[in-house]
């Protein structure tokens, strides 16, 4: 008879677990965490921006940015920063982000300093937010893969972007901070120069 | 997707099937016994449906083994992993499901999930480590270690606010670090921690080379969140003294080594059944019993 209660228990404990938890964990699961295999992946190093996916993605063609994020990069050079709670490389590249003075606030809800006022920060959590599947149309390989960082902007009713996963700290092709602010004034000085 | 079409030649993850297949082979010759066959067949069906994410996708269960989510084709979430994102994140509301999950499998089961569906455990059965003879109070103490551990990983989670316990984990430098390299040798770079989680791969491999099960019996946290319901669980190894004729056979086949028969009901006993296809009296037996 004991053993029946506990197994009732551990069951009504499952189910009701499982009702506030299992899209999480699932979330959780999906979501690679770079820091966690102590290994990031080699990039394609900046050069120029991307207009077409280059040679190293699945994808083709022009990326499908979404509206919304096409009308922020009219307004403002666009910085994307895919993270979630956990993720000790993006809490990494945050911190390092923060003691240049490029970003204030949590991941949560960041945003650039007034340094870069000419730029937009959009972090998004790839666990919890709604937006987090916009992460697979910049991702190489189509997964949920964090840290990732996208900049882009609009210029001629063209989008123009550069992504790359893993820290931004100078290895595997991968641009430091230094070299991150120098592709967000890169985007300035194309999105405005000449106009 | 990848799904495989049996065209080897053409494969480029061929090099890492075909050795799998014929390790596999060669272990299965190492399972005497029919329960061992069975259980061959267990473990290597859960090794299969543990990695079988590219069919059904990353799912929101949770393996009721130590298996990395962070695995190449992981199906579902690591205990462990849930574990630190509750504490790392503050996330309490994953604790019940958790909880749940791994009470209500051990309940019915026991730990009989290190025994037929750990690909851990797999691997140590198929390296069969020696049986080293330590003196019981050592033996006892340093099974101790596993709880030590698992009490470990949320206080440092909390305290840390990372995985901090993933950052070095052996199992998971094995079964996704390992195996996301073999993949794509060339692709990656390392970070601070890849080096401490090889020097623990390669302990791992030292330890389950010298100590039969010694991840199991000293280090792992899974098996320590699961040993408690050893006692209480419907699946149980009966004991008929009766037919007993104390030639401790079982007790000498116990890959755990514990004193068999009389601690049929130990947290330690991974359910193998080794002992029963060693008992030539039929004095021990799984038996399913709700009293």
């Amino acid at each position: 008879m004991k053993k029946v209660v506990y197994a009732l228990v551990a069951a009504i404990l499952l189910s009701a677990g499982a009702y506030i938890a299992y899209y999480q964990v699932e979330s959780l699961n999906i979501a690679r965490c770079l820091g966690c295999l102590a290994m990031e992946p080699k990039v394609e190093k900046f050069a120029s921006f991307w207009v077409e996916y280059p040679d190293n993605y699945k994808q083709s063609g022009v990326p499908p940015h979404p509206q919304w994020i096409v009308d922020e990069a009219k307004e403002k050079v666009v910085m994307l920063f895919f993270w979630f709670e956990g993720c000790e490389a993006c809490k990494r590249q945050w911190e390092n982000m923060e003691k240049a003075e490029m970003v204030e606030g949590g991941e949560a809800n960041g945003s650039f300093t007034n340094a870069f006022s000419y730029a937009k920060l959009i972090t998004i959590d790839i666990v919890n937010s709604k937006d987090k599947d916009v992460l697979k149309i910049y991702h190489p390989k189509q997964i949920m893969e964090a840290p990732t960082t996208v900049i882009l902007f609009e210029k001629n009713g063209t989008i123009y972007w550069y992504a790359f996963s893993g820290e931004a700290n100078g290895k595997g092709g991968r641009p430091d901070i230094n070299g991150l602010i120098d592709i967000l004034e890169k985007a300035k000085e194309e999105k405005y120069g000449g106009v | 997707m990848v799904v495989c079409n049996l065209n080897c030649p053409s494969c480029p993850l061929a090099y890492i099937c075909i050795p799998l297949a014929i390790g596999a082979a060669i272990a299965f010759k190492r399972y005497k016994g029919k329960l061992q066959k069975k259980r061959f067949v267990s473990q290597f069906g859960f090794l299969f449906i543990s990695n079988t994410a590219l069919i059904f996708g990353a799912t929101g269960l949770i393996y009721t083994y130590f298996y990395c989510w962070e695995s190449p084709f992981a199906l579902m979430a690591c205990p462990i992993g849930v574990i630190e994102h509750a504490f790392a994140d503050r996330t309490w509301y994953l604790l019940p499901y958790l909880i749940g999950f791994i009470a209500f499998v051990s309940i019915i089961f026991g730990r009989a999930a290190c025994g037929w569906a750990c690909p851990i455990g797999f691997l140590q059965d198929v390296m069969k480590g020696r049986k080293v003879e330590k003196r019981k109070e050592i033996d006892k103490k340093l099974r101790m270690i596993k709880y030590l551990i698992l009490i470990a990983i949320p206080v440092a989670s909390y305290i840390t606010r990372t995985l901090a316990y993933t950052d070095i984990c052996p199992i998971g430098g094995l079964t996704a670090t390992l195996p996301h390299l073999a993949i794509d040798p060339y692709g990656y770079t390392f970070t601070f921690f890849f080096y401490p989680k090889m020097i623990n791969v390669v302990g791992f491999f030292i330890l389950v080379a010298f100590i039969t099960r010694g991840w199991c019996r000293h280090l792992c946290p899974v098996g320590a969140m699961m040993a408690q319901f050893n006692k209480v669980s419907v699946l149980q190894i009966k004991f008929y003294e009766e037919r007993c004729i104390k030639c401790y056979r079982c007790a000498a086949v116990c890959p755990m080594q514990i004193n068999m028969p009389y601690e049929n009901k130990s947290g330690e006993c991974i359910r193998c059944g080794k002992c029963i296809d060693a008992c030539p009296k039929n004095a021990l037996e799984f038996k399913f019993t709700w009293q």
